[in-house]
C-alpha cells in the first residue's frame, strides 16, 4: 500500500473513534468552558450573554469555595491513600493461592459493583446517630458511652464519609493491583528468598519496583475519579452538616439543583477540570511517569 | 382509476385511524403513583377514542432537569407535572403556556380552595398551572404515645408544643418529642415557627409585614427561631441536624418523637406503617397572637407552549380535575384535594386523619394560608442558605442575630423589600 493511501485508510479507520470521542467528551468540555463565560441560568434563558470573568469572581471571592477546595483536598488524600494500602495489603493476601480465594476475591470485590448513590443512602441509616446498626453494636458492647453523630458533628462527618468510600474504593485497588502482581516473576521472588532477603526487603526492592507503572497510574486515576465522586456525600449527607462534607463537585451540583444557575456550576467545573490538568502535568514530572514502561 | 381510488382510500383510512398522541411528563414518579396515574389516563383514553397519551416517567431526582432540557430543545411534549417550586422557572423559561384563557370557561375554577388559584398565579400574575394535589403542613400526633406519658390531646400553641416535647425527652431511654428536619429543604419548618409569632404577616408574602417589611429584620423572627433552636436543644436528637424525611418518618413510626409538622402525602406512608388508631392530625400550634401562616405548596399539570395540541392538552386537564377523579387520584396519592366539592361528596375527606387541615381551612381567623416567595428568582439559592446557615445556628456556629441579619440582607438584595 502506498504512504499516501495508508494515511488516508488509518484515517478512515480512526475516524468513527474521534467523532464519538468529540461529541461525548471535547464538545461537553467546550460548551462548559464556553458556558462558564456566560449567564446561563434557567431563570433567564432568553437573555444568554457573555459576561467576561464574572462568573470566575463570585466563585474566587466567596469564603465558601476555599472550604469546599480544603474539604476537596482531605476527601482526596483520606479517601485514595486508605484505599491504596488496604487494597494493596488485600491483594498481596490474595496473591497466592489459597482455598476459598475465589469466594473472597468475591467478598472483596463486591462494594466495587455498587452504585455510589445507593451505598451513600445505605451508609447514611448504618450510621445514624439515633436508630443507626452501627451506633446500637457500639453501645450495647460499651464500646462508647453515647452514640457518635457520625453524619451530623462536622467533627465526625467528612471522616464518615471518606470511611465509606473507603469502603467502596478498596477493591478497585486490590484488583488493579493483583492483576499487577501476578506478572511479577515468581522465580525472581524465590531467587530473592534463597538470598536471604526479608519479606519486606522483597516488597519493596522487588515487588514494588516491578509494579510500579501500575501503581502509578492507579493512583493518578483514582484521584482525578475520587475528585469527581460526589454520589457518597449527596447520599449521606449532601454536602451538610453546614458545609462540613462540601467538596467542590457537590458544591458544583448544589448549584444548578438550588440556583439552576448552570454557568457558575460550569466555573466550578472548569476550575476542577483545571485543578485536575495541574495535577496530572506535576504528578507525571515528579514521578518520572512518562519514562516508565507501562 | 381503481388503484387511485384504493390509493386515495388507504390514505383516508390511515388518516381517520391515526391517533392524535398527547406526550405527557410527569415529575414525583414512584411505581405507586404511576399504577394511579395510568388508570385515570386509560379512562380518559377511553371516554376520548383517538387519542393516545404517552407518558413519560423520569426518576424525581433528575425529572426536573429532563423538564428543563426538553423544554428549553423544544423536543415534543404537551403537558408537564409543575411543582410551586419549578413553576416560575419554567414559567420564566417561556415553556409553559398562559391558562387564563381556559380558566375563563372552566366551571370548577369557582370551587378551588381559598386562594389556591391567586396562588397558582405567582408568576406575573397568570396561571400556568392548575393545581391538582395541595400540599400543607399540619401536626401529625402519635396518640399512643402521648397517651403513655398521660397526655389526652395535642398541643396548642407553640408553648405548649415546646413544654410537652420537653416533658417527653429522655435520651436515656430513648425518647425525643419533636420530629426535627435539619436537612433536605427545612424551610417550612423554620418558616412556620417564626411566623407564628407574628399576627400581621401579608398574605401574599410570608416574609413580609403587612406594612411590606421583611420578616427577618423584625425582633418578632428572633423569640420565633430562638424557640425553634430551642426545640432543636431540648427536644430532639442532635443528630436530627441531619434528618431528611425520611429520618422524620422512621422515628414517627417507631415513637421516638411522637409529633411532626408533614404534608398529606405522609399519611400514605403512615397508613401502610401503623395501626390507624395509633394516629391522626390536628390543627398547627398557635403563636403567641393565636395565629400560624401555613403555606400551600400544589403541583398540577401545565401545558407546554409550543404544544400543537393545547385544546386536546386542557381537555385533559378539565379531566384530571373533575371532582370524581380527583377524589380518586387524591384519596390513593395521599395529597389534598384542591375542589372543595370533593371534601363535601367524599366521606374519606372527614375523618381524624384529615381533621388538622379541615379545621384550618375552617379557620380563617386563626389560620391564614399564605404565600412563600417561590417566585423569586433567589428562591433556590434561598433555600440552600437557609438550610446551611440554620444548621450553622444549631451546631453552634452562628448565633440566631447573626443568621437573621444575613437572612435580611439576603432579601434585601433579592430585591423582596
Amino acid at each position: 500500500m502506498k504512504p499516501r493511501r495508508t494515511a488516508r485508510f488509518f484515517l478512515y479507520a480512526v475516524l468513527p473513534v474521534i467523532a464519538i470521542v468529540s461529541f461525548l467528551v471535547v464538545y461537553p468540555t467546550i460548551r462548559g468552558v464556553i458556558m462558564s463565560f456566560q449567564n446561563y441560568n434557567l431563570y433567564n434563558l432568553r437573555n444568554v450573554h457573555f459576561v467576561g470573568l464574572e462568573n470566575y469572581k463570585a466563585i474566587f471571592t466567596d469564603s465558601r469555595f476555599y472550604e469546599d477546595l480544603w474539604n476537596t483536598v482531605l476527601w482526596i488524600a483520606g479517601s485514595v491513600s486508605l484505599q491504596f494500602v488496604l487494597g494493596f495489603i488485600l491483594a498481596l493476601l490474595m496473591w497466592k493461592p489459597f482455598k476459598g480465594r475465589g469466594i473472597y476475591a468475591g467478598l472483596v470485590f463486591y462494594p466495587w459493583a455498587l452504585s455510589g448513590f445507593a451505598i451513600g443512602l445505605v451508609w447514611s441509616w448504618l450510621m445514624n446517630g439515633t436508630f443507626g446498626v452501627i451506633n446500637d453494636i457500639l453501645l450495647r458492647f460499651h464500646i462508647v458511652k453515647y452514640p457518635i453523630h457520625f453524619l451530623s458533628d462536622p467533627k465526625w462527618a467528612m471522616w464518615s464519609v471518606i470511611l465509606i468510600n473507603v469502603w467502596y474504593g478498596i477493591p478497585f485497588f486490590a484488583i488493579m493491583i493483583l492483576a499487577a502482581l501476578q506478572s511479577v516473576p515468581s522465580s525472581v521472588v524465590e531467587a530473592a528468598m534463597i538470598d536471604g532477603a526479608s519479606a519486606a526487603r522483597r516488597l519493596f526492592q522487588i515487588v514494588i519496583p516491578y509494579i510500579k507503572p501500575t501503581l502509578l497510574s492507579t493512583l493518578l486515576l483514582r484521584v482525578i475519579w475520587v475528585m469527581n465522586f460526589p454520589d457518597i456525600i449527596y447520599g449521606t449527607t449532601r454536602g451538610g452538616p453546614a458545609g462540613a462534607t462540601e467538596t467542590l463537585s457537590v458544591y458544583m451540583i448544589n448549584i444548578v439543583f438550588y440556583e439552576n444557575d448552570y454557568s457558575k456550576a460550569a466555573t466550578v467545573g472548569v476550575i476542577i477540570l483545571s485543578i485536575l490538568i495541574a495535577y496530572a502535568i506535576i504528578y507525571m514530572k515528579t514521578t518520572s511517569y512518562e519514562e516508565l514502561e507501562l | 382509476m381503481k388503484k387511485l381510488i384504493a390509493f386515495l382510500l388507504i390514505v383516508l383510512s390511515v388518516f381517520l385511524l391515526a391517533k392524535t398522541t398527547l406526550t405527557v411528563v410527569e415529575v414525583f414518579t414512584s411505581p405507586e403513583r404511576d399504577a394511579i396515574l395510568k388508570n385515570i389516563i386509560e379512562q380518559f383514553e377511553e371516554q376520548n377514542p383517538g387519542v393516545k397519551i404517552n407518558l413519560i416517567s423520569p426518576p424525581y431526582e433528575t425529572a426536573y432537569q429532563k423538564i428543563y432540557t426538553m423544554i428549553s430543545n423544544k423536543q415534543p411534549v404537551d403537558i408537564v407535572e409543575v411543582g410551586d417550586w419549578s413553576l416560575s422557572t419554567l414559567a420564566a423559561m417561556g415553556g409553559l403556556e398562559n391558562l387564563e384563557p381556559y380558566i375563563a370557561n372552566w366551571d370548577g375554577a369557582k370551587y378551588m380552595l381559598p386562594n389556591l388559584l391567586e396562588f397558582a398565579r405567582i408568576y406575573k400574575g397568570k396561571a400556568y398551572l392548575i393545581p391538582n394535589a395541595v400540599y400543607a403542613k399540619t401536626l401529625f400526633i402519635r396518640k399512643d404515645v402521648l397517651k403513655k406519658y398521660g397526655i389526652e390531646r395535642a398541643p396548642k400553641t407553640v408553648f405548649e408544643l415546646y413544654g410537652m416535647a420537653s416533658y417527653l425527652t429522655d435520651p436515656r431511654r430513648g425518647q425525643y418529642g419533636y420530629d426535627f428536619r435539619g436537612k433536605g429543604y427545612p424551610t417550612d419548618f423554620i418558616d412556620l415557627f417564626v411566623t407564628s409569632f407574628f399576627d400581621d404577616i401579608d398574605p401574599n408574602n410570608m416574609y413580609l409585614t403587612k406594612d411590606g417589611k421583611l420578616i427577618w429584620s423584625d425582633p418578632r423572627a428572633k423569640y420565633g427561631l430562638e424557640l425553634y433552636v430551642k426545640i432543636f436543644k431540648d427536644t430532639a436528637p442532635k443528630d436530627a441536624v441531619n434528618w431528611g424525611f425520611s429520618e422524620q418518618i422512621n422515628s414517627f413510626v417507631s415513637g421516638i418523637a411522637p409529633l411532626l409538622y408533614q404534608d398529606p402525602d405522609t399519611l400514605g406512608i403512615l397508613k401502610s406503617n401503623l395501626p390507624d388508631n395509633l394516629f391522626e392530625t390536628d390543627p398547627l400550634p398557635v403563636g403567641p397572637y393565636g395565629k400560624a401562616y401555613p403555606h400551600y405548596g400544589f403541583s398540577g399539570w401545565g401545558i407546554v407552549s409550543y404544544s400543537k395540541h393545547k385544546d386536546l392538552a386542557w381537555k385533559f386537564i378539565e379531566f384530571f380535575n373533575s371532582p370524581k377523579v380527583l377524589s380518586y387520584w387524591c384519596k390513593n396519592y395521599g395529597v389534598l384535594p384542591p375542589d372543595k366539592r370533593v371534601y363535601e361528596n367524599d366521606p374519606y375527606f372527614k375523618s381524624d386523619k384529615y381533621k388538622g387541615w379541615i379545621e384550618m381551612f375552617n379557620d380563617p381567623e386563626h389560620y391564614q394560608f399564605t404565600k412563600q416567595p417561590i417566585w423569586s428568582e433567589a428562591w433556590g439559592k434561598w433555600t440552600e442558605l437557609q438550610e446551611r446557615t440554620m444548621q450553622e445556628v444549631l451546631l453552634g456556629k452562628k448565633s440566631v442575630d447573626q443568621v437573621l441579619r444575613e437572612w435580611s440582607e439576603f432579601w434585601e438584595k433579592a430585591g423582596l423589600k
